[in-house]
C-alpha cells in the first residue's frame, strides 16, 4: 500500500512537472525588434528609447500573464550607429537572426531611410517614434511613423509665426541631410505662400568640424535681405552645431541685430546655461517650436514607472518609444508575428491609442496626424524657455500671445 | 565675392590652419619616430578637449591653466596608450598593418570610455568656460579672444618643437631614430627614453590642440574623429615624413576648407555640405600625382630642411 501511495506521488509529480513544461512551451515569445543608436552623437537617445521600450514591454508582459494569456514580448536591440547604413544592417541583423517582423525605430529620418528598401522587401514593419523628415512622408511602405507628427506641420507653424511677426525674408541655415533640406523646402514654400519674400538658404554637412566658413555666408546673405525688408535668420541645426553657429553669430554684427528662429534642438535649457547664448537669444527675439510636452494619465504613469525603475527621468521623446513599442506589440496581438498582417492592422491601432502626450492618429502616408506644438521663447530671466502660443497642426492654427 | 567674405574666409583659413599643424606634427613625429600611422591620435584631441572643459569647468578659466592641463593629461594617455598597447606589439615585430589596426582599437577603446564619462556627467556638447570677447573690430573682419588664444599659441607651440627637434639633443636622437632606428640604437641613443618622450610630446600637442579646438567650437566625444581627416591630410601633403611640409599642408587644407570653399560657394554656388569632401580630394590628388607631398620640394630648400 505504501509503495503504491509512493508510486502514485511520483506519478503525480512527474505530471504535475511534465504539465508545467507543456504550458511553458506553449507559451508563444515574440520578439520584438529595437533598432537604436546607442553610439555615436544620438547614442544617449537610444539608450533612453531602449529602456522605454523594454519598460512597454515589461508592461506589457505583465499585464498579459495577468490575463492567463500565453503570448509574451521580448525585446532584441540592435545599434544602429546612427547612420542610414547602420540602420539597414540592424534591421536585417535582428530580422535574420531572430525571425522579427516589426521593428521598433529606428530614430532619425536618414536611419529610417536606410532600413526602409529591407524593410520594404521582406514585408518588415518598422514602428519609428521620432522620425519626422519630410522624405519619410511615403504612401503604402511598411514604415509607420506613429506619435511624433511630420516636419511640415513644424514647417507651417514656423512660417506663421515668420508672416505674424511680420518678417519680409528670411536667411536659412540648415543641415544637408533629408530632415533639414525637407523642413527648410516645406517652410520656404509655406512662407512664400503666406506672401513671404526671399528666402536665402545656406546648407552645412552634418556633424561638421566647424561652421564658420557656413555662417559668414549667412551673415553676407542676410545682410543683403536685411536690403529689402525685415529678415530673420532661421537655423534648421542639432544642438551641437547650434552652439558652433552661435558662437560665430554673436559676435557677427549683421546675425547678432536680426531676429531668429530655431528648430526645437534650440529651446534646450542647456544652451541658457552660457551667459552669452542666453543673451544673444534674448536680444534675437529667439522663438522656437516644439511638439506638445503635456502629458495624458498615461504619460504621467510612464514617467513614474520609468524615474522607478532606472532612477532617472525619461529623456527627451522617449516616451514616444514607448508609445511606438505599446502600438507595435497591440497590432502583433492582433495579427500576429505577420509583418503584412501588422501592416494592416497598425493603422486601425494606433488610431485607437491613447498615447502618454497625444492621440495617436495616422495619414495616408502611415504618419501622426494629429500635431499640438507649443511655441516658446526665452523668459525675461534668460534661464529658462517660456511657452508664447500654441499651434494646432489639425487645424492649421497659430496662437500667438507677445 | 565681397572683400568681407574673402578677408574673413582668410582669417579663419589661419586659425584653422593653425590648428591642424598643431594636431597634424603630433601624427607626422608619431609616423616618423615609431613608424606608427596613430589613428588613435583622433582621440589624443578629444581628451585634450574634454580635459580643457573639465577644467574649465570646475577650476578655472585661466587658459594657461586649461592649456597646461590638457597637455599634461593627453601626455599621459598617450604614453600609456604606448605602454599598455603599442610597445608590446612593436616587441613581437607586428607588422605596420596590425600596429595600424591596433591604433584603430585603442582609439575605439578611448573613444568609447569618453562617450561613457560624457554620458554619466552630460558634458555632451558644451563650451570650455572661456568667455568670448571681442578684442579687434573692424569693417572687415572680427577677432575674439579665442582667435589671440588659438592662433599665436598653436604657431608659438609648432616653432617651438621645430627649435625642439633641430636645436636640442632630444631633436637630434629623435631625428636619429626617424632616419634610421637600429643605428641610433648601436650608437648609444636611449632608445627607450627618447620613445617615451616623443609620446609625450605627441599627446602633449594633441592635447592642446584639442583644447584650443574646443575653445574654437564646441566639445563632444568625436570632437577628433571629425578633425582627423583633415590633419591625415595635412601630414599626406607633408608626405608624412616632412615637418615643414605638414605644416605647408595644415594651411593649405585650411585654405581649401575655407577660402576656396567660399570662393566655390560664391562664384558657382557650390554648397558648404561639400566642404568634408575637401580633405578626401587633397589626399587622392596627393596619393594620384604627388605621393611625396611637399617633402621634395623643401629639401630643395635650405632653411625649411627638417
Amino acid at each position: 500500500m505504501r509503495n503504491r501511495l509512493l508510486v502514485l506521488l511520483c506519478v503525480v509529480g512527474i505530471l504535475l512537472v511534465s504539465g508545467a513544461a507543456i504550458a511553458q512551451d506553449d507559451v508563444e515569445t515574440y520578439v520584438l525588434g529595437v533598432a537604436q543608436p546607442f553610439t555615436g552623437p544620438l547614442g544617449s537617445f537610444g539608450t533612453d528609447f531602449t529602456k522605454g521600450i523594454e519598460l512597454a514591454v515589461e508592461e506589457m508582459n505583465a499585464q498579459l500573464e495577468q490575463a492567463g494569456l500565453n503570448i509574451r514580448f521580448e525585446a532584441v536591440s540592435i545599434d544602429t550607429e546612427g547612420t542610414p547604413d547602420g540602420a539597414a544592417r540592424a534591421v536585417q541583423t535582428i530580422v535574420q537572426t531572430t525571425g522579427a517582423q516589426v521593428i521598433v525605430g529606428p530614430l532619425t529620418t536618414s536611419e529610417v531611410l536606410g532600413a526602409k528598401q529591407f524593410a520594404d522587401e521582406n514585408n518588415v514593419v518598422i514602428v519609428a517614434p521620432a522620425s519626422s523628415g519630410a522624405a519619410g512622408a511615403i504612401p503604402d511602405d511598411n514604415i509607420f511613423r506613429v506619435m511624433y507628427p511630420p516636419d511640415n506641420f513644424a514647417a507651417k507653424a514656423f512660417a506663421q509665426i515668420a508672416t505674424a511677426r511680420g518678417y519680409q525674408n528670411v536667411a536659412i541655415l540648415h543641415m544637408d541631410d533629408p530632415f533639414g533640406n525637407g523642413l527648410a523646402e516645406q517652410f520656404q514654400e509655406d512662407f512664400q505662400a503666406l506672401g513671404g519674400g526671399s528666402v536665402t538658404v545656406v546648407r552645412y554637412a552634418p556633424d561638421p568640424a566647424d561652421v564658420t566658413s557656413e555662417v559668414t555666408r549667412l551673415s553676407a546673405d542676410a545682410s543683403q535681405l536685411s536690403g529689402s525688408g525685415t529678415t530673420a535668420v532661421f537655423c534648421i541645426c542639432f544642438l551641437a552645431d547650434a552652439q558652433k553657429v552661435l558662437q560665430i553669430a554673436q559676435v557677427d554684427p549683421v546675425l547678432s541685430s536680426l531676429d531668429w528662429m530655431g528648430i526645437e534642438n534650440l529651446a534646450n535649457p542647456q544652451l541658457l546655461e552660457d551667459q552669452n547664448y542666453s543673451a544673444f537669444l534674448q536680444n534675437a527675439n529667439f522663438v522656437s517650436v516644439s511638439f506638445t510636452d503635456e502629458q495624458t494619465p498615461v504619460g504621467r504613469e510612464f514617467v513614474e514607472a520609468f524615474t522607478a525603475k532606472y532612477g532617472s527621468v525619461p529623456g527627451p521623446f522617449t516616451n514616444y518609444a514607448f508609445d511606438a513599442a505599446n502600438i507595435a506589440m497591440l497590432s502583433m496581438l492582433v495579427a500576429g508575428n505577420d509583418g503584412a498582417a501588422v501592416k494592416a492592422i497598425l493603422p486601425f491601432v494606433s488610431n485607437h491609442y491613447i498615447g502618454t502626450s497625444v492621440q495617436g492618429y495616422l495619414d495616408e502616408y502611415g504618419d501622426q496626424a494629429i500635431a499640438y506644438y507649443g511655441i516658446y521663447r526665452v523668459a525675461d530671466n534668460g534661464s529658462e524657455f517660456e511657452l508664447i502660443g500654441t499651434y494646432n497642426g489639425s487645424a492649421d492654427k497659430l496662437t500667438l500671445e507677445e | 565675392m565681397t572683400v568681407t567674405l574673402l578677408v574673413d574666409s582668410l582669417v579663419r583659413s589661419v586659425q584653422v590652419g593653425s590648428l591642424y599643424a598643431l594636431m597634424a606634427i603630433g601624427l607626422t613625429l608619431t609616423m616618423n619616430v615609431v613608424r606608427l600611422p596613430n589613428f588613435a591620435h583622433a582621440e589624443y584631441i578629444t581628451i585634450g578637449a574634454y580635459t580643457a572643459l573639465i577644467v574649465s569647468l570646475g577650476v578655472s578659466s585661466n587658459p594657461l591653466l586649461i592649456l597646461g592641463a590638457a597637455f599634461l593629461v593627453t601626455a599621459l594617455v598617450a604614453l600609456g596608450s604606448h605602454h599598455a598597447v603599442f610597445r608590446p606589439l612593436e616587441k613581437h615585430r607586428t607588422s605596420t598593418y596590425t600596429m595600424l589596426l591596433a591604433s584603430f582599437a585603442v582609439g575605439l577603446i578611448l573613444r568609447y570610455i569618453v562617450f561613457l564619462l560624457a554620458d554619466y556627467f552630460e558634458l555632451f556638447d558644451r563650451r570650455i568656460q572661456i568667455p568670448l570677447e571681442v578684442w579687434y573690430r573692424s569693417s572687415v573682419v572680427i577677432l575674439t579672444n579665442i582667435f589671440f588664444w588659438v592662433v599665436p599659441t598653436s604657431i608659438g607651440l609648432v616653432i617651438a618643437f621645430s627649435l625642439l627637434l633641430n636645436r636640442t639633443p632630444l631633436g637630434r636622437e629623435m631625428r636619429a631614430l626617424a632616419n634610421n632606428f637600429d643605428l641610433a640604437r648601436i650608437i648609444g641613443i636611449r632608445v627607450g627614453r627618447v620613445v617615451n618622450l616623443t609620446w609625450l610630446l605627441v599627446g602633449g600637442l594633441a592635447g592642446v590642440a584639442g583644447a584650443l579646438w574646443g575653445l574654437y567650437t564646441s566639445v563632444n566625444p568625436l570632437i577628433g574623429w571629425f578633425a582627423i581627416l583633415s590633419v591625415f591630410a595635412a601630414a599626406i601633403l607633408g608626405g608624412l615624413s616632412s615637418f615643414p611640409g605638414t605644416i605647408l599642408g595644415a594651411y593649405l587644407v585650411g585654405l581649401s576648407e575655407n577660402t576656396l570653399m567660399q570662393i566655390l560657394n560664391v562664384t558657382i554656388g557650390l554648397d558648404f555640405s561639400f566642404k568634408p569632401a575637401i580633405p578626401f580630394i587633397i589626399i587622392i590628388l596627393v596619393l594620384l600625382f604627388r605621393p611625396q607631398g611637399f617633402t621634395e620640394f623643401l629639401r630643395s630648400n635650405r632653411g625649411l630642411r627638417r
